[in-house]
C-alpha cells in the first residue's frame, strides 16, 4: 500500500491517496477519511449485502482486534485475513488493538502485555501475540500495539509506563513486521502515545520516527482513556495536540486519529492534516438513536440542529426523511416518524437505518471536507461545520445533558458512552430485542 | 362476484392429477401472489432486522402484519395520517393483518371474552379495553392490508370442554356477521373468516360450512397448531379443506415446519405463516434440508461451508458457518444474516412446490423431500396418513 499527498493547502490540511492495494489494484482511498468500525468484523448492525447499498466502492474498515478476536479459529482455518472471513472481501482492512471508544476498566497492564477487553473478557496479549495475530489478520493497514489509553490528565507515573511499554512493543512490532513474509503487503502504522504531558510526548514522537523508515504513517493515541473525556474545550485542545504532533512529523507519513471524535474536532484535525479517523462516532450516534444532520454548505444558513435525537415523541407524526436531499437509503424510503416507531418498538430495523444513514452522512462529511481543501476553501467549511456542532452542544451541555465528547458525569462516578445514554443501556441495546418477544418454548409452530 | 372481486381474484393454473395441491395466482391490490405461498411475519411493521428491499431480492410477495401491535404503536392515529402500513414501513406489495384476537388471548392473562367482544387490561396503562368484532375491522381498515381477518373467539387448541368449543365456534360465526357488517373498504381489502372448531370434526365441519354461505374471497383455517399432536392435527386441515369452496384461496394459519407446509399444501392448503423461520434465526438457528443447525455449536468454530451449498441467498454466497459461528447472539448482524437464510428457505420449498405442481411432478418432489428431510427415512406416522389420504405414498 502506498500513502501518496496530492495537495497541501495553506493551512496544512491535505488531500492524500491510498493505493496500491494487492487485492484491488484499481482502489483509490481518498483522505482526509474515516475508516468504518467494525465489531465482530462485521460493520455494526449491516450485513455485507444492505453495506453494499451504502457504499458501492471498497471501503476502509476499521477493525479492533479486542472485539474481533473471536474470529481467530475461523480465520486461520480459512487462511485468507478477517475482511474474506466476514464476508467483505473487497474492503480493505486497518487493524488495531482496542476500540478507543469504548470505556473499559483501566489498569491491568502487566511488564510487556496490554489487556484486552473482549467478549469473553480480558485477554492479555503482548506484541509477539499481536504480530503473530496479525500473520492472520492479514491487514492493509497495521496499527503497532500500544499502551495509549491514557488522559490528558494522566498522573505522571501512568504516563511514564505508557510511554515505556508502548516504546518497546513498537520495537517488537517492527522487528516482527521486517522479519514476516505474510506481512510484506501491509503497511506499519506507529503509535505516539503520552499526549497529555508534551515532553514525554515528545520522546514518544522521537521514539516513533526511529523507525521512519519502516512506517507508513503515524497513529495518534493517549488522548483520552474512554472514561473521562473532554469537556467543552476539548475541539481547542485537541486541536493543539494535532498541530504541535503533526508539525513534529515529517509531511509524507500518513496520520491517524483514534477515538470518537466529534464532527467539530474531525474538521480541526483535518486543519491539521490529519488524514485517516475510526469511524466510531457515527456508530454511536446509531446506538443511541440519533441521526447526524449536518448542512454542507457553508453558503447556506443552517436552522435546523445537527443531531436529532429520533426517540422523542415529537417526531411521532413526522413523515419526512431524516435529512431532505440525502441520497441515502433511509432518507429516500423512510420518514422519521417510522424510525421512531422501531426505536419506540425496539426493532432491529431501527440500528439498520440509522446506521445506514449515520454512515452515509459521515463520508459525506470527509467528501465535502476534500472538496472544500481542493478549492482552497477549507476554513470556510471547517467554520460553517463548527458553528453548527457548538450551536447543538451548548444548550444540550447547559441542560446536564451530554453529547459524544463531553461527559456530565455524576459525581465523576457515572461512566456515560456519550449521547446522555448509560453504558448499560449501550450494551443493552446492542443485541436489540423486541417487545413482542415470547419465550422460546412457545415458538415452534405458533404464531403470533 | 362485483366490488368484492376488485379486492381479490384467485385464478388455479394447475392442480396436482393426484393429490389436492394446487398452484395459483391471487391477484391483491398490491401485489400478485404465486401460490402456494409462505408469508413472513413482520409484527410491528417490519421484519426483524431486513429492509423492504432485501424481502423483495428474496422473492417475498406477502408478509404479515400484527393488529394488536400496530393498533397499540404506532396506533391507529400513526397510521392514517400515514396513509396506511404500506405506506408507513415502505413496503408496496400486498400485506396481510390479523384480527388481534390470538395476541389479547396468548400474550394477556386477563382477557375476558364476552359476546361483545374480547376485554382486556392494556398492558401500556393499566386501563380496560374491548376489542369487538368492529373494532378490530375499524383498525385493520385503517392499517389497509389486503387481506384482513375476521376477529375469532380463540380457545387454546388443547382445551377439552366441549360447551366452550361449540360456543367459541358458533360465537365465531355470528361475530364475522358483525365484521363484514363493519368493513368500510371491501374493494381494496378481503376480509377472511376463520374456519373454528379445534380438533372437534362435527363443529370444524358446521364452521366451515357456515362460512361457505358468506359472500367472502378466501378463508382461513384457524384453532390449529397450538400444541395438539400431529394426528389431531392433519385431520382437521384436510376435513376444512375439502368442505371450503376449492375456488377461492385457503389460508392455514400459524404453520410454517417445512414438513408441515409439504403435507398442507398436498393437502389443498395456498398461504401460511409462521414466526419460527424469523425467530429461531435469532437464536443462531438456520433452516436446512434436514432440519435445523444450531450455529453456536462449537463443531462449526472451523467450518468453512456456506449453511447451505445449494441456497443462492446472500448469506449462502457471502458467510461461512464458521463466521456466523463466531458472531452469532452477539452481533445482530448475525440475526439478519441468518433470517435473510431462513426467509431464503421458505421461500425456495414454496417456489419448488408451485414449479412441481405446474409441471405436474408434485408427488415425486413430495417422496424426494421426505427422504432428505428424514435422513434415516424414519417417517412419522401422521406423515405417512397424511399424504396417503391424497394418494402420496412415501
Amino acid at each position: 500500500m502506498r500513502f501518496a499527498i496530492k495537495q497541501v493547502s495553506c493551512g496544512g490540511e491535505r488531500i492524500g491517496t491510498l493505493t496500491g492495494f494487492l487485492k484491488s489494484p484499481s482502489t483509490v482511498i481518498e483522505t482526509p477519511t474515516a475508516a468504518l468500525l467494525t465489531q465482530g468484523g462485521s460493520v455494526p448492525h449491516l450485513t455485507a449485502e444492505v453495506l453494499s447499498k451504502v457504499f458501492s466502492t471498497p471501503q476502509l474498515l476499521w477493525v479492533p482486534v479486542s472485539n474481533s478476536i473471536q474470529l481467530e479459529p475461523g480465520m486461520r482455518a480459512q487462511g485468507q485475513g478477517v475482511a474474506k472471513f466476514c464476508g467483505l472481501p473487497d474492503h480493505l482492512v486497518c487493524v488495531t488493538s482496542h476500540n478507543m471508544s469504548e470505556p473499559t476498566p483501566s489498569g491491568h497492564f502487566e511488564l510487556d502485555k496490554v489487556p484486552l477487553w473482549t467478549k469473553n473478557g480480558k485477554k492479555m496479549v503482548n506484541a509477539e501475540r499481536y504480530m503473530d495475530l496479525m500473520e492472520v489478520y492479514k491487514p492493509e493497514i497495521i496499527l503497532a500495539i500500544a499502551d495509549g489509553r491514557t488522559s490528558l490528565n494522566e498522573g505522571y507515573k501512568r504516563i511514564l509506563k505508557s510511554l515505556d511499554r508502548s516504546c518497546n512493543m513498537l520495537d517488537t512490532c517492527v522487528y516482527r513486521y521486517k522479519a514476516s513474509k505474510k506481512l510484506k503487503e501491509s503497511a506499519l502504522i506507529g503509535v505516539v502515545v503520552a499526549t497529555g504531558m508534551p515532553k514525554k510526548n515528545n520522546e514518544s514522537i522521537k521514539h516513533v520516527l526511529a523507525h521512519k523508515d519502516t512506517l507508513t504513517g503515524v497513529a495518534l493515541a493517549g488522548i483520552t482513556d474512554a472514561y473521562e473525556e473532554s469537556d467543552r474545550l476539548a475541539a481547542q485542545k485537541i486541536g493543539d495536540i494535532c498541530k504541535t504532533v503533526g508539525d513534529a512529523l515529517p509531511k509524507d507519513l500518513l496520520r491517524i486519529v483514534e477515538g470518537c471524535w466529534n464532527p467539530a474536532i474531525i474538521v480541526t484535525a483535518i486543519e491539521h492534516g490529519w488524514d485517516i479517523f475510526d469511524g466510531s462516532y457515527p456508530a454511536k450516534l446509531s446506538n443511541a438513536g440519533h441521526v447526524l444532520t449536518l448542512n454542507f454548505d457553508p453558503d447556506r444558513l443552517s436552522y435546523e440542529p445537527c443531531i436529532l435525537d429520533l426517540n422523542d415523541e415529537k417526531y411521532k407524526e413526522d413523515f419526512t426523511p431524516v435529512l431532505e436531499g440525502c441520497e441515502c437509503l433511509t432518507c429516500k424510503k423512510h420518514t422519521r416518524a417510522y424510525i421512531r416507531h422501531l426505536l419506540n418498538t425496539r426493532e432491529m430495523l431501527s440500528s439498520v437505518l440509522l446506521s445506514i444513514h449515520n454512515l452515509h452522512h459521515f463520508d459525506q462529511l470527509f467528501r465535502h471536507a476534500r472538496q472544500h481543501i481542493a478549492a482552497n476553501t477549507f476554513q470556510k467549511y471547517k467554520k460553517h461545520i463548527t458553528k453548527q456542532y457548538e450551536a447543538y452542544k451548548l444548550p444540550h451541555s447547559a441542560n446536564g445533558v451530554t453529547d459524544v465528547n463531553g461527559v456530565t458525569g455524576v459525581n465523576g462516578v457515572t461512566a456515560v458512552n456519550g449521547i446522555g445514554m448509560k453504558e448499560t443501556d449501550y450494551v443493552k441495546k446492542r443485541l436489540r430485542v423486541s417487545d413482542d418477544e415470547i419465550p422460546t418454548s412457545q415458538v415452534v409452530n405458533s404464531s403470533l | 362476484m362485483g366490488a368484492k372481486s376488485l379486492a381479490l381474484s384467485f385464478h388455479i393454473k394447475q392442480e396436482c392429477n393426484v393429490s389436492r395441491a394446487r398452484a395459483g395466482l391471487m391477484k391483491l391490490p398490491h401485489y400478485e401472489v404465486k401460490t402456494p405461498v409462505f408469508m413472513p411475519v413482520g409484527t410491528q411493521g417490519t421484519m426483524k432486522g431486513l429492509l423492504p428491499d432485501q424481502l423483495e431480492s428474496l422473492d417475498c410477495e406477502i408478509i404479515l402484519g400484527n393488529t394488536y401491535h400496530l393498533g397499540n404503536r404506532p396506533g391507529t392515529d400513526v397510521l392514517t395520517k400515514a396513509g396506511g402500513l404500506h405506506n408507513f414501513m415502505g413496503w408496496n406489495r400486498a400485506l396481510l393483518t390479523d384480527s388481534g384476537g390470538f395476541q389479547m388471548v396468548s400474550l394477556l392473562k386477563l382477557a375476558e371474552i364476552t359476546e361483545e367482544g374480547v376485554k382486556f387490561k392494556s398492558p401500556y396503562d393499566d386501563s380496560e379495553i374491548m376489542l369487538t368484532p368492529e373494532k378490530s375491522i375499524e383498525i385493520q381498515n385503517c392499517i389497509g392490508a389486503d387481506i384482513i381477518m375476521q376477529l375469532d373467539d380463540v380457545v387454546q387448541t388443547t382445551f377439552q370442554d366441549y360447551d366452550r368449543i361449540k360456543e367459541a365456534t358458533e360465537r365465531t360465526s355470528r361475530w364475522l356477521d358483525r365484521c363484514l357488517a363493519a368493513h368500510q373498504r371491501p374493494t381494496e381489502q378481503s376480509i377472511f373468516p376463520i374456519v373454528q372448531g379445534l380438533l372437534n370434526k362435527e363443529l370444524r365441519e358446521q364452521s366451515a360450512k357456515e362460512h361457505m354461505t358468506k359472500d367472502v374471497n378466501g378463508f382461513a383455517i384457524g384453532g390449529l397448531s397450538g400444541g395438539e399432536a400431529k394426528d389431531d392435527f392433519w385431520p382437521m386441515v384436510s376435513l376444512s379443506t375439502g368442505i371450503l369452496d376449492k375456488h377461492k384461496p385457503r389460508y392455514l394459519m400459524g404453520v410454517g415446519l417445512a414438513i408441515d407446509l409439504v403435507v398442507c399444501v398436498a393437502l389443498g392448503v395456498d398461504m401460511f405463516d409462521c414466526v419460527f423461520p424469523t425467530r429461531t434465526a435469532r437464536f443462531g438457528c438456520a433452516l436446512v434440508a434436514n432440519g435445523q443447525l444450531n450455529l453456536k455449536q462449537k463443531i462449526f468454530e472451523t467450518d468453512l461451508d456456506p449453511l447451505d451449498k445449494n441456497c443462492s441467498c446472500s448469506t449462502c454466497k457471502n458467510y461461512t458457518r464458521a463466521y456466523l459461528h463466531s458472531i452469532v447472539t452477539v452481533e445482530t448482524v448475525a440475526c439478519h444474516l441468518i433470517s435473510v437464510h431462513n426467509i431464503a428457505y421458505q421461500m425456495n420449498l414454496m417456489r419448488n412446490m408451485r414449479e412441481n405442481i405446474e409441471n405436474g411432478t408434485f408427488p415425486q418432489f413430495v417422496q424426494k423431500f421426505v427422504r432428505e428431510y428424514y435422513v434415516d427415512c424414519d417417517y412419522p406416522t401422521w406423515v405417512v396418513e397424511a399424504l396417503g389420504s391424497v394418494g402420496i405414498n412415501i
